[in-house]
């Protein structure tokens, strides 16, 4: 009995710190909620630890937390208050970056950008922050160079999901910055043909 | 050694027969006598040294004693000596006296002369054998005649002189140099060199803006004299042929689809009416040569985009040298490239055929004869849609004879093919219009516009640009060409005020009463009937969107069948398929919208394979 006890209580805490946060009206956590939860949290609404809170949690829609999401992801995270969630982080961010996590994740964080129903594509400003967001801890380097070049170009307007899991596997694949075993001949999305083209002219 | 022999003749055959070791006479004597020379190389070495001396001066020309000669190595041969003693330095000093001539000569001369001078010394060699030399020997002595005169030099030869040869179509200087070459295996380079030629001259007039006017001729002529120096240098030969067949190919696909607009244009330059002093035989012999250029293209859809357009004009305007030539250039294209190619090109005579039927029968109709204005004749051209290029519609305000002429051929057509869709083409349109000048009555030859505009003045006098817009309805680019036709142009039938080139929208228009002119029918030329930059431009978009959809259908087409495809397979398979060049990028732009159209998606596993979605 003591253990379900326990467990219920701590759904209950878990419950109740959802509602501080929650917008009465639509049950859920709203961006505003959200951005109240960061202060309390100390970290910026914009960090890539809030992203992989939501994606811990299963977060479907960009700004909005659920009673179901938030009880996955705080029970998964084992924290029922603001100072545990905080503890919960780093342990977070080392299991997101594990690169079978990361696999996942990565995606997520672009479908997590679609807003609007139907939507395919981000806007190229969009995913430049995004690809500072989640790629930048372990590939700097290339996260500096393909924003310079996005922001460069003018060809493309947005990306999609294909060109976007091409950034991930380019960066994990091709060495940098001799970018020697490059291949356009492979089957590289033409934006990445684009990008080694627009890097080679800018080395010579 | 014969009287010897004859004294003891006896002995020698009957004793020296039949005792083992002992030789006859005669050959005793012979081995004597090289004993002695033997013994003596001072005699042999000024013998040999003596003959080698003599036959070099017969090299350069001098004439000498050839019995001595003969003899002498008569001598040799009959002492068993010819060989080790003569020949070898017979050899080398051959060897030596060509590779310092060959080195001298290919520096004086210029090398048709050169390739001469080593076909009669080879001739020269070859009669030496004859003459006094053991036949043995011409096998190796002339080839170290040819070694040295050629093989040493063949990459000079080529350089120095291939293409000076080329050029001046010398056939049977590159003849010499085919055979001389083949003697001494160099094929393979001519052939090189020949290829090379072939692409470095055609690159700078095919990359040559400013030469695209000639460019067709040029590459008929080029062609021509290549083939004439394959037959009559090149002894056909199959390896060169191929090789003529590529470099041209490459040569004219050096610049993408701009060879194959211009070759249509050439084509319509030939068909078209007015192109006297061609016989039906001569412009068949040119149709044909075209072709040959034809089927190297590689984008034959931009070929065809143009060919339609101008036949198309060839057609309405009635401006066809012939309708058999017309006729045969299809078939033509029909056996180069499958039905499927022609398809629309026959489409469209089968219209105009068609037309001819309905206007013959419209004419006799009940509805015509009741209900037609007087005084107007019209003939209608129908149309299918699909066969012919797409014109921008345009409007313009008809006179109202020629509005009720147009509703009641509609309302005749339509009850004969009724469900069917008639579109009036009036930028196509052109009129006969009589007009009664002060000087005399004539007839004007006139496209539709300028017959709407020239109709004006039969009730007024001066009109501006402004009025005559608004009256006509055409569009302002149109009718500032329209006008300056009618006014700017060679025959002046109406007068602007202020003169000049240029339409202004202030401009005034008055009908020209001093017009006169030697013929009664006279064609005013319409400045819209020439290709505009537009016009062009817009041809050659529409085939690049054309390719597109073939490229889209190709991908989907080959996925469908393989499910799951390497991406590497995928364009080898789409290399194949597509008969227009085309960059790999552009494949991969195409794979992509596939990808996003969710048409394809990339295999999770594995990045390089793609799966095709039902």
């Amino acid at each position: 009995m003591i253990p379900t006890k326990a467990v219920s209580k701590e759904i209950e805490r878990i419950d109740q710190l959802f509602y501080t946060y929650a917008d009465g009206s639509s049950s859920m956590i709203d961006p505003e909620g959200i951005e109240t939860l960061c202060s309390h949290l100390e970290v910026p609404h914009t960090d890539v630890r809030i992203l992989m809170l939501a994606w811990k949690m299963g977060c479907e829609k960009q700004g909005y937390f659920t009673l179901d999401e938030w009880r996955t992801g705080m029970k998964a995270l084992r924290a029922d208050s603001i100072s545990k969630l905080k503890k919960a982080f780093p342990e977070l961010v080392q299991e997101v970056t594990r690169s079978s996590n990361f696999q996942d994740f990565y995606p997520y964080a672009f479908r997590y950008c679609l807003t609007e129903d139907k939507k395919k594509c981000i806007e190229i400003p969009v995913a430049c922050e995004l690809l500072n967001l989640v790629l930048s801890l372990q590939f700097r380097p290339q996260v500096e160079k393909l924003i310079n070049y996005l922001k460069h170009q003018n060809e493309y307007k947005v990306i999609n999901m294909d060109q976007w899991m091409g950034f991930l596997r380019f960066c994990n694949e091709i060495n940098f910055p001799s970018l020697d075993n490059y291949d356009a001949d492979q089957a590289w999305p033409l934006i990445l043909d684009n990008f080694v083209e627009w890097l080679r002219a800018s080395e010579n | 050694m014969l009287i010897i022999r004859g004294i003891a003749l006896l002995l020698d055959v009957k004793y020296v027969k039949n005792v083992a070791n002992l030789c006859s006479v005669w050959d005793m004597g012979l081995q004597l006598f090289r004993k002695h020379i033997s013994l003596s190389p001072e005699i042999e070495h000024k013998t040999v040294t003596g003959l080698l001396r003599l036959i070099e001066s017969e090299r350069l020309g001098e004439a000498i004693d050839k019995t001595l000669l003969s003899h002498l190595l008569k001598m040799f041969t009959d002492l068993g000596m010819y060989s080790e003693t003569f020949e070898k330095p017979f050899l080398e000093c051959t060897s030596e006296f060509y590779a310092t001539e060959g080195v001298k000569y290919l520096q004086q001369s210029d090398i048709p002369d050169y390739l001469r001078h080593a076909e009669s010394r080879l001739q020269e060699e070859h009669d030496r054998c004859i003459l006094y030399l053991e036949a043995n020997t011409r096998k190796p002595l002339i080839a170290t005649t040819e070694k040295q005169l050629l093989q040493r030099h063949t990459s000079a030869i080529i350089e120095k002189g291939f293409t000076v040869l080329m050029e001046a179509n010398r056939v049977t200087d590159l003849s010499r140099m085919y055979t001389l070459f083949q003697r001494v295996d160099a094929i393979e380079m001519l052939k090189q060199a020949l290829s090379l030629y072939i692409r470095g001259t055609g690159q700078g007039i095919i990359m040559d803006e400013e030469k695209d006017k000639d460019l067709v001729s040029f590459l008929l002529e080029f062609k021509a004299s290549l083939d004439k120096i394959l037959e009559e240098s090149f002894a056909k030969n199959e390896a060169f042929s191929n090789t003529i067949k590529e470099s041209f190919e490459h040569l004219i696909n050096l610049r993408q689809n701009r060879p194959a607009e211009l070759i249509a244009k050439f084509l319509d330059e030939k068909l078209r009416a007015g192109n006297k002093g061609t016989s039906e035989e001569e412009l068949e012999g040119i149709l044909d040569k075209v072709l040959v250029l034809f089927r190297f293209i590689q984008g034959k859809d931009v070929f065809e985009a143009f060919y339609k357009k101008d036949l198309a004009k060839r057609l309405l305007l009635g401006k066809s040298a012939s309708i058999d030539a017309e006729k045969s250039m299809i078939t033509k294209l029909k056996t180069e490239c499958g039905s499927q190619f022609t398809n629309k090109l026959e489409g469209m005579f089968k219209d105009i055929e068609l037309s001819k039927e309905i206007n013959d029968s419209f004419k006799q109709s009940s509805q015509a004869r009741t209900k037609l204005p007087t005084g107007i004749e019209m003939s209608v051209h129908v149309l299918t849609t699909g066969y012919w290029p797409t014109y921008p519609p345009m409007d313009v305000k008809l006179p109202h004879e020629l509005n009720v002429y147009q509703d009641i051929f509609k309302e005749f057509y339509l009850s004969k093919y009724s469900g069917r869709r008639l579109m009036w083409q009036n930028s196509l349109g052109h009129c006969v219009l009589k007009v009664e000048f002060p000087k005399g009555r004539k007839e004007l030859a006139v496209s539709l516009f300028q017959s709407v505009v020239l109709m004006l003045f039969n009730d007024a006098q001066k009109l501006s640009f402004v009025d005559i817009k608004e009256s006509t309805g055409i569009e302002d680019k149109e009718l500032r060409r329209t006008l300056q036709s009618l006014a700017c142009g060679k025959v002046r039938v109406l007068q602007k005020t202020p003169k000049g080139r240029d339409i202004d929208d202030k401009d005034e228009f008055v009908f020209n009463e001093d017009f006169s002119a030697p013929l009664y029918r006279i064609k005013v030329n319409a400045i819209q009937m020439k290709e505009t930059v537009e016009e062009n431009t817009s041809t050659t978009e529409r085939v690049f969107q054309d390719r597109q959809y073939q490229v889209d259908a190709a991908i989907v087409r080959i996925m469908k069948t393989r499910k799951t495809l390497s991406h590497t397979l995928l364009i080898t398979e789409l290399f194949q398929q597509l008969k227009f060049p085309i960059k790999p990028a552009d494949m991969k732009k195409r794979i992509e919208s596939l990808i996003d159209r969710e048409y394809l998606e990339r295999d999770r596993s594995n990045p390089q394979i793609y799966n095709y979605l039902a």
